[in-house]
């Protein structure tokens, strides 16, 4: 096994007397697709907070690649290779698809401040947008006001923005909640295909989902993470079904 | 949408060769409307791009405008900076004061921001009749306009066409700099800040510098104005200023590009003819906003861009038919309201109620008729065309409405 990428020892976060997560080790390999499930209220949203720096966790360590990144700002934690998708899509609804991929893709190119070139001009970007739109099939959709595209394409457009600093690790928070079951297998799918070479970490409630995406499966109750295995491992785990997968094994 | 630049090098050659077209108070009003038209893009790209509504860019117009006067005073239109280039002043004023003003304003978002912005400019001109030396006091600051380049600038055709290549040439940077990145940015800022943040932006400086760039501009309009009138007064910093520049704005069209500036344009040349004609002409500004946002809520220009992209499926002579037979009918509305409202404004003007004695109630004039204010015509008249104006309207709607059924 080698070196994991995402690296959390002994993790711990509360919010003044609630203690939402408890002592948490995770190490995620390079490569691999890793999912997390658990119950409503187990701590999946805070601890996609803690790895992406939205928090700092109260005690611990987190190492991205090595580097010790506990306590870093969002923008930093970004730079350093990881980044984050959101539960409630969070897009630029009044701009065309290609407008918000290539204000995803020029931080990368840290233009920023940037008044004396034209965008049209930037070669790099546009051909980096349109890759993206390519891979996230939205090539025929983008001069579409993004306010106008179907719910599953603006998932993907949100994905697709995740993707654009070209990041080693991605964590995609629900990216199947509310889809039907046709959009969650094109969305699937999509995971599968821009995922590759890179380390997912996903949370996700759609368990048939899960079990035929992730590698891996670490299984979060009240905090703590009780179990993390193959799927088939997962599924045979005794105390995952007693406190988790127990109502649908039954 | 492919006629656009056909219209606009149309337009442009049109304002090139005007001053041979109308009379002397038409050019001064068009100098006006350039402006008008110049503020209006200004403010159009921090509030219909950034998506920032300031209440108070009246202020960095006003500093501009003063900026440029006593550079006038100071370099005697020679030297360093000649009389063309005196908007250079304005301009640089105000960006920096959008540089100072914007980093405290856009640390926030939507009506706060709004707040901040509104109570910077009411600062500043409460301020501005205790400081003498700057703001000139009550009576304010005046110049005189030098020769320059060869040019007289003594006469109004000279005043015109620096106000035209000013203006023509800042709108043209205003474009550009909406097709570069930070350009972009702005529309970003305005749909979703929180999103660039988590895309590694800082929004605070992007708030900043497009704050700053549309003070900039501002600057320059200021700064034309006082060319213009060769004075600069503390008035030029009151609210109705930034309230003109909102509501001229959203008239036009604040989303779409060429939008502010001909709301700008339009209402500087309403309020040019009507405020000769009535008393109540701010009255009818207000009604036309309201109507504009009730029942064009995209702005005149937004509407004609929303038009042009999506035609009506009725074909062109159709839709013109329908389009004269509407003007028609809210023609006869219009001019049913405006005779009521006028001769109300008659009726109840102070001089009028004095000339009543002991219930004899003298004749109203308007529109070159005498009207008793007692008799049924007048009333009928008025209320009866904007009642039959509306129910043309209402009937035109239904047909159409009627139509595009029968074809679906």
């Amino acid at each position: 096994m080698s070196d994991p990428i995402l690296s959390l020892q002994h993790v711990h976060k509360s919010f003044g007397e609630a203690h939402i997560i408890r002592d948490v080790n995770l190490d995620v390999i390079p490569g691999e697709r890793h999912a997390v499930i658990g119950p409503n209220g187990a701590g999946k949203s805070t601890l996609f907070h803690l790895c992406s720096g939205q928090f700092a966790p109260s005690e611990g360590r987190i190492f991205l690649n090595g580097k010790n990144i506990t306590g870093l700002k969002p923008a930093e934690v970004n730079r350093h290779g990881l980044a984050r998708s959101f539960q409630i899509t969070n897009i630029f609804p009044g701009v065309t698809v290609f407008e918000n991929l290539r204000l995803a893709v020029m931080r990368k190119h840290n233009l920023q401040f940037v008044f004396w070139r034209s965008a049209a001009h930037l070669r790099q970007v546009n051909e980096e947008v349109d890759d993206l739109l390519t891979k996230l099939r939205l090539t025929d959709r983008a001069q579409t006001l993004a306010s106008q595209l179907s719910y599953s394409e603006q998932r993907s457009l949100e994905i697709g923005m995740t993707l654009a600093s070209d990041p080693q690790v991605i964590l995609l928070d629900e990216p199947m909640a509310g889809m039907s079951h046709e959009e969650t297998d094109y969305t699937a799918d999509l995971i599968r295909e821009i995922t590759k070479g890179r380390t997912l970490l996903i949370v996700e409630h759609d368990m048939s989902v899960v079990f035929a995406l992730a590698h891996r499966i670490s299984v979060l109750v009240y905090g703590e993470i009780i179990a993390t295995g193959t799927p088939d491992e997962i599924r045979g785990n005794a105390r995952v079904k007693e406190a988790y997968l127990g109502e649908e094994a039954a | 949408m492919k006629f656009a630049p056909l219209f606009l090098l149309i337009s442009v050659a049109v304002l090139i060769v005007l001053p041979w077209l109308v009379s002397g108070s038409m050019l001064n009003a068009a100098v006006q409307m350039l402006i008008a038209a110049l503020f209006a893009m200004a403010f159009g790209l921090l509030c219909g791009q950034a998506g920032m509504l300031s209440f108070g860019h009246a202020a960095y117009f006003g500093i501009g405008a003063f900026a440029a006067v006593h550079a006038m005073n100071a370099f005697g239109g020679e030297g360093l900076l000649p009389t063309p280039l005196l908007p250079l002043v304005g301009g640089a004023t105000g960006l920096v004061g959008g540089l100072l003003a914007g980093y405290f304003s856009t640390k926030r978002t939507g009506v706060y921001f709004a707040m901040i912005t509104l109570a910077l400019a009411e600062l500043l001109h409460a301020l501005a009749p205790h400081l003498k030396t700057v703001f000139g006091g009550e009576a304010g600051i005046s110049s005189f306009r030098m020769p320059a380049w060869g040019i007289g600038f003594g006469g109004l055709n000279d005043v015109y066409f620096l106000t035209l290549v000013w203006t023509l040439v800042c709108i043209g940077l205003l474009y550009l700099f909406s097709k570069t990145p930070l350009g972009r940015l702005a529309l970003g800022l305005r749909e979703n800040a929180h999103r660039l943040r988590f895309l590694g932006y800082n929004t605070n400086a992007l708030g900043t510098l497009i704050f700053a760039v549309s003070a900039m501009f501002a600057g320059v309009a200021g700064a034309l104005q006082s060319i213009n009138i060769e004075a600069a007064n503390y008035v030029v910093l009151e609210s109705h200023i930034s309230t003109a520049v909102v509501l001229n704005s959203y008239i036009g069209g604040v989303r779409v590009f060429l939008g502010p500036a001909i709301g700008g344009a339009v209402m500087t040349f309403f309020g040019h003819v009507t405020s000769d004609l009535t008393r109540v002409w701010l009255l009818y500004q207000g009604i036309i906003f309201v109507l504009v946002m009730m029942f064009l809520p995209r702005g005149l220009m937004g509407e004609l861009v929303e038009r042009a992209r999506n035609p009506s499926a009725e074909g062109v002579a159709q839709t013109l038919g329908t389009l004269l037979m509407r003007l028609a009918s809210l023609a006869i509305a219009a001019f049913g309201a405006v005779f009521t409202i006028e001769f109300l404004q008659r009726l109840l003007s102070p001089e009028y109620r004095a000339d009543i004695t002991e219930g004899n109630w003298p004749d109203i004039t308007l529109f070159s008729y005498d009207w008793a204010p007692l008799s049924i015509a007048p009333w009928a008249i008025g209320l009866g065309l904007f009642g039959l104006g509306i129910a043309l309207a209402t009937l035109i709607n239904r047909r159409v409405a009627a139509r595009k059924e029968a074809q679906a």
